[in-house]
């Protein structure tokens, strides 16, 4: 027989193909999401607690490595209470305020000493009983006024010489001689490097020394003289910058 | 003329000397216990702490004392 060629008529020799409809598939289900939350508002005294905690984790650690010094004369102030300079911002923070080291005053305590006993010796002297007592008070008197302003003035020298560091810089003040004033500061995140040198007997024995800052700033290096304990100090100024450092860090992730 | 080269007045005339090297040097001296005052106030204005109120405190009793330098230096 022969194959029909309409297509349409079925041969007996054709197998038959049933076709089945296409069946329905149910669609999938898609499982559902669970309905989006309204996102959460960051809780503020949370927050304000967390922040609490960094800083007094991060007191502590400066406490470590500085110690403990409350003493307003003492030459290495530990996060000082009262102390503050004109040119701190309303949230600085001062970790560290630093004098020369105590031993640095021995000479001028030595020379004010010796000059508060010259005048009882000087009735060795025979001419100057030539003079009538009105002049020898007057004398005296004058003696001793230069004798205070010389150990005042080194004291203030002493006082006011001040190497700082706070939460966002280094300050250096010095009044010289009285009338000459010095102020230099560098960012923390300018300092580049840090070195300190304990040198000498006395230097060895006491433990002080100068550090040297050399910052990317316009004054491009701030020396620090005759300062205690330069370790500490050296390793607060590398934790503050690392952690200057993560914050700017963290602050270019964020942003 | 003769009075003047009398030996005798010779030593009124030293103490006079003496007198105004006194007084022209307790006046320099005044002079700078003013700038301490002022430097001091200037100083405790900048770095405060406790204790810059005794150090003003010095710094005038200074000033004290060299006003009272000068008045015994007029009454020489």
């Amino acid at each position: 027989m022969p194959r029909s060629k309409d297509l349409d008529t079925v041969a007996p020799d054709d197998e038959i193909v049933v076709s089945t409809p296409p069946k329905e598939i149910p669609p999938k289900e898609i499982p559902k999401s669970p309905p989006k939350e309204p996102l959460k508002k960051k809780d503020p005294i949370m927050e304000e607690k967390i922040k609490i905690l960094n800083k007094e984790d991060f007191n502590q650690k400066i406490y470590n490595i500085l110690g403990h010094t409350k003493t307003p004369f003492s030459a290495f102030l530990v996060r000082p209470k009262v102390l503050t300079f004109a040119e701190r911002d309303e949230d600085e923070e001062i970790y560290l305020a630093v004098r020369p080291h105590w031993i640095n005053n021995l000479s001028w305590i030595i020379i004010s000493t010796i000059m508060l006993f010259v005048p009882l010796f000087f009735h060795y002297f025979t001419f100057l009983n030539f003079f009538p007592p009105k002049y020898q008070f007057s004398a005296i008197l004058f003696w001793y006024l230069i004798t205070f302003i010389y150990a005042f003035e080194k004291f203030l020298s002493w006082y006011f010489n001040l190497f700082l560091v706070t939460n966002e810089r280094v300050v250096d003040i010095d009044f010289n001689n009285l009338l000459n004033k010095h102020f230099a500061e560098a960012d923390l995140s300018a300092i580049q490097d840090v070195s300190s040198s304990v040198r000498g007997i006395l230097g060895t024995f006491f433990n002080y020394g100068d550090v040297l800052i050399q910052t990317a700033a316009e004054i491009n290096q701030i020396n620090f003289e005759k300062i205690p304990n330069p370790e500490k100090i050296i390793k607060l100024l590398k934790e503050l910058r690392e952690s200057e450092e993560e914050k700017n860090h963290g602050g270019h992730l964020n942003g | 003329m003769d009075n003047f080269l009398n030996l005798n007045n010779l030593e009124g005339y030293f103490f006079i000397i003496i007198k105004i090297l006194f007084i022209a040097s307790s006046f320099i001296y005044l002079v700078f216990a003013l700038i301490v005052v002022k430097q001091v106030t200037s100083m405790s204005k900048n770095v405060t702490d406790k204790f810059n109120f005794v150090l003003i405190a010095f710094s005038f009793i200074h000033l004290g004392f060299s006003i009272l330098l000068i008045l015994t230096m007029f009454g020489l």
